[in-house]
């Protein structure tokens, strides 16, 4: 646990020293995850809890939208397995916020398919493709498409994975700006069976061939960990920081996942 | 005059030697096997290039006679360093075929002669005895292994026709466990190298009574077998006679183990005799029955549950030694080290890894006792070379009589076994996973 708290101590010094200016705006910190490229077993659902709270956000906006200083934001993800390389998750946005109370936000669905392990490539590769609506409160763009590669791989201690996802508005004020990039990365380290620590990384530079001025992008970096306390569970905690002005200055995230079961499996399945 | 093989036998000469093939041009080996690579075709048009014996897998079968000496050339066509293990035969430590235990290995283009005097009788293997580390086509996972029957002096032959079975897994992948380590999955799983339906089937008539023996070759997994309408009576195991033979609707095999069985056919029809568990028989396990002059789709009838146990076929009687035999006791714990989720875990005897861990001495004639202890979350199938072992105790309940050269200890549990300690030199002990003993699964018993 020193190890985790160097790290994070670590983490937060170079932010501070490299953030700059911060001048935040909205974006849709409702599920902060780097994808992994497994997918969920068949006959298998997997319930999870995404809670991201954001301590120092925009305070006002230019877009209609809600500021995000002190929202919660709470999504519930819904994953069923389909076979041993498929999977359908279905996302219940949902924000919290003084003033606004409870609210919903929006809602998504998430095929994603995977390399099988029968195919013997060296890394693990993923594909997912996410749709779905959001709220103009919350969101000025309020359909949107994304498509996001996943490639990963454990060696020894060391995990990394990299999401370079792609963009697309279908309703908003972005509809005519082409293709978004957003990418993600994470590198992690086993301290133990159980206890996991180390970055994720989420950008969003703006249009493919075209980014967006620094402060006009989005960068986050999170020092995380994650609890491999039981094949059922699923936990991640993690502070973030952003590191532009269009980026929520810092933001607490995590998810609870739990795995369930349906049917009574036969020790000869 | 002498031949070569009463000269082997009176000398008592045992051994492995690397050779310049014009050395013995003018004597004949009994058996020659090739080491080599090739194509193995498993299932209609797929092809998996491994190493094997002679261009077949599983290898050619040997058929050796209970003490009667016997050469056995080897030639090295791979491009790595090899050697052959006979599993479960009393050898010397220079020709059992194990580095650790002296035996010379065969280097890449090289050959070798073993000479021994096979014994004890019964079903035995043989197979490669190198490291294949991460490389899932290595080592056991490839394609090197073979049946070798050590026919007994007298032999009763209760049986109208045996078979020989080695079920294998192949194409294997490293993918994160439940438990956080990492292990196996395969994409093929064989009876005699062909999936099911693509071999030629079993061919037996009614009224036969079939003598099978079967060897788990799998470099990992364990495998359970039934036969569709038809039961196992099981005779030996790991090529030892039980003392007490009982029928049983399935087999259960650990790497390395061997079941002799005999089956009754009395329930004409095409049947399948295949794994048990759905999704290995999916990836191919299993063989067709075929009773003379019957066709049609073969049966398969699916078991509900996982059924085995070793105590079934021990003596009645499980009394203790006399007081006059003194068993020594030699603990041992079996231990992991978690090295990350990207990794395989490393494996201890008694909190040390191979070659760290200790050189047991043992007393020639000496009855030692080994406990073994399983603190670790995997179940292990322990091998020990050059003896047979006595299984004493398994989770708590004595049994006496059932002899074996290998034994799944589970997770979680400890299991007893005793032997004499009665062939000199170096011999291993180790868990017949590959992925395991290559981690540091490993340990050596020296015998003065």
């Amino acid at each position: 646990m020193k190890i985790q708290r160097t790290l994070l101590y670590r983490v937060v010094c170079f932010a501070v020293l490299f953030m700059g200016a911060l001048h935040a705006r909205a974006q849709g910190n409702y599920e902060i995850q780097v994808y992994g490229s497994p997918t969920v077993e068949p006959k298998t659902t997997m319930v999870e809890l995404h809670s991201n709270f954001t301590p120092e956000g925009s305070t006002k906006t230019d877009d209609k939208t809600y500021p995000t200083n002190h929202q919660l934001h709470e999504t519930l993800e819904i994953t069923q397995g389909i076979n041993n390389w498929a999977e359908v998750g279905f996302y219940l946005f949902t924000s919290w916020q003084d003033g606004h109370g409870v609210q919903w936000v929006g809602d998504h669905i998430r095929p994603r398919v995977r390399v099988p392990d029968s195919w013997h490539w060296p890394v693990g590769v993923s594909l997912s493709t996410e749709v779905g609506y959001q709220r103009s409160q919350y969101s000025p763009d309020t359909w949107t498409w994304e498509i996001r590669p996943i490639v990963d791989k454990s060696i020894g201690r060391w995990y990394m994975a990299v999401n370079p996802a792609l963009e697309r508005t279908w309703h908003g004020p972005d509809t005519n700006q082409g293709v978004g990039f957003a990418p993600a990365a994470k590198v992690g380290y086993d301290f133990s069976s159980k206890v996991s620590g180390g970055f994720e990384y989420y950008g969003n530079f703006g249009r493919v061939w075209s980014f967006s001025a620094l402060h006009d992008q989005q960068q986050q970096i999170f020092a995380v960990t994650d609890l491999n306390v039981s094949p059922k569970w699923e936990l991640n905690f993690g502070v973030g920081l952003g590191s532009t002005a269009s980026t929520d200055h810092v933001i607490i995230k995590a998810i609870v996942g739990r795995r369930f079961d349906w049917g009574k499996r036969s020790p000869v399945d | 005059m002498v031949n070569r093989r009463q000269f082997l036998k009176l000398s008592g000469v045992a051994g492995a030697v690397l050779w310049n093939r014009r050395a013995f041009a003018f004597d004949q080996p009994d058996y020659t096997l090739t080491i080599a690579s090739t194509s193995l075709e498993v299932a209609p048009r797929r092809f998996i290039k491994t190493t094997a014996y002679n261009q077949q897998s599983p290898g050619p079968l040997l058929r050796v006679k209970e003490g009667v000496p016997v050469t056995i050339d080897v030639a090295n066509q791979s491009d790595n360093d090899e050697i052959v293990h006979w599993h479960g035969l009393f050898l010397p430590p220079e020709s059992d075929g194990a580095m650790e235990e002296g035996t010379p290995h065969i280097p890449a283009g090289k050959s070798a002669r073993y000479t021994f005097t096979p014994e004890p009788a019964g079903f035995r293997w043989y197979h490669t005895h190198t490291s294949a580390g991460s490389n899932l086509k290595k080592a056991l996972y490839s394609g090197q292994h073979g049946c070798l029957w050590i026919e007994p002096r007298i032999n009763p032959g209760r049986y109208d026709q045996e078979f020989f079975f080695a079920l294998h897994d192949w194409e294997g992948t490293l993918v994160g466990s439940d438990d956080g380590s990492m292990s196996a999955v395969y994409n093929y799983s064989t009876v005699n190298g062909k999936v099911l339906g693509f071999g030629e089937p079993l061919r037996v008539k009614q009224g036969q009574r079939v003598l099978l023996h079967v060897v788990n070759t799998s470099a990992t997994d364990p495998h359970w077998l039934a036969c569709a309408g038809h039961q196992f009576r099981v005779v030996a195991l790991d090529g030892n006679p039980v003392p007490n033979p009982r029928v049983v609707t399935m087999l259960h095999l650990s790497p390395a183990e061997r079941i002799t069985a005999e089956v009754e056919m009395n329930n004409p029809g095409v049947w399948v005799l295949g794994e048990v568990r759905k999704h290995v028989q999916a990836t191919g396990m299993g063989i067709v029955v075929e009773y003379a002059g019957r066709s049609g789709k073969p049966v398969w009838q699916q078991p509900q549950t996982l059924e085995w146990d070793y105590l079934l076929f021990g003596a009645e009687n499980t009394s203790e030694h006399s007081a006059e035999v003194k068993v020594n006791t030699v603990p041992l714990s079996f231990t992991s080290k978690f090295v990350g989720h990207g990794a395989m875990d490393r494996w201890m005897i008694n909190g040390r890894s191979f070659p760290d861990t200790e050189t047991v001495p043992l007393k020639l004639g000496q009855r030692y006792r080994l406990i073994f202890k399983n603190e670790s979350k995997d179940d292990h199938p322990v091998h020990l070379h050059r003896h047979t072992f006595e299984l004493r105790s398994m989770e708590g309940r004595t049994t006496r009589g059932i002899l074996k050269d290998t034994v799944l200890v589970k997770a979680g549990s400890v299991s007893e076994v005793e032997f004499t300690a009665n062939a000199p030199g170096l011999s291993l002990f180790h868990c017949h996973q590959q992925d395991h003993m290559d981690m540091g699964f490993m340990m050596l018993f020296r015998s003065t």
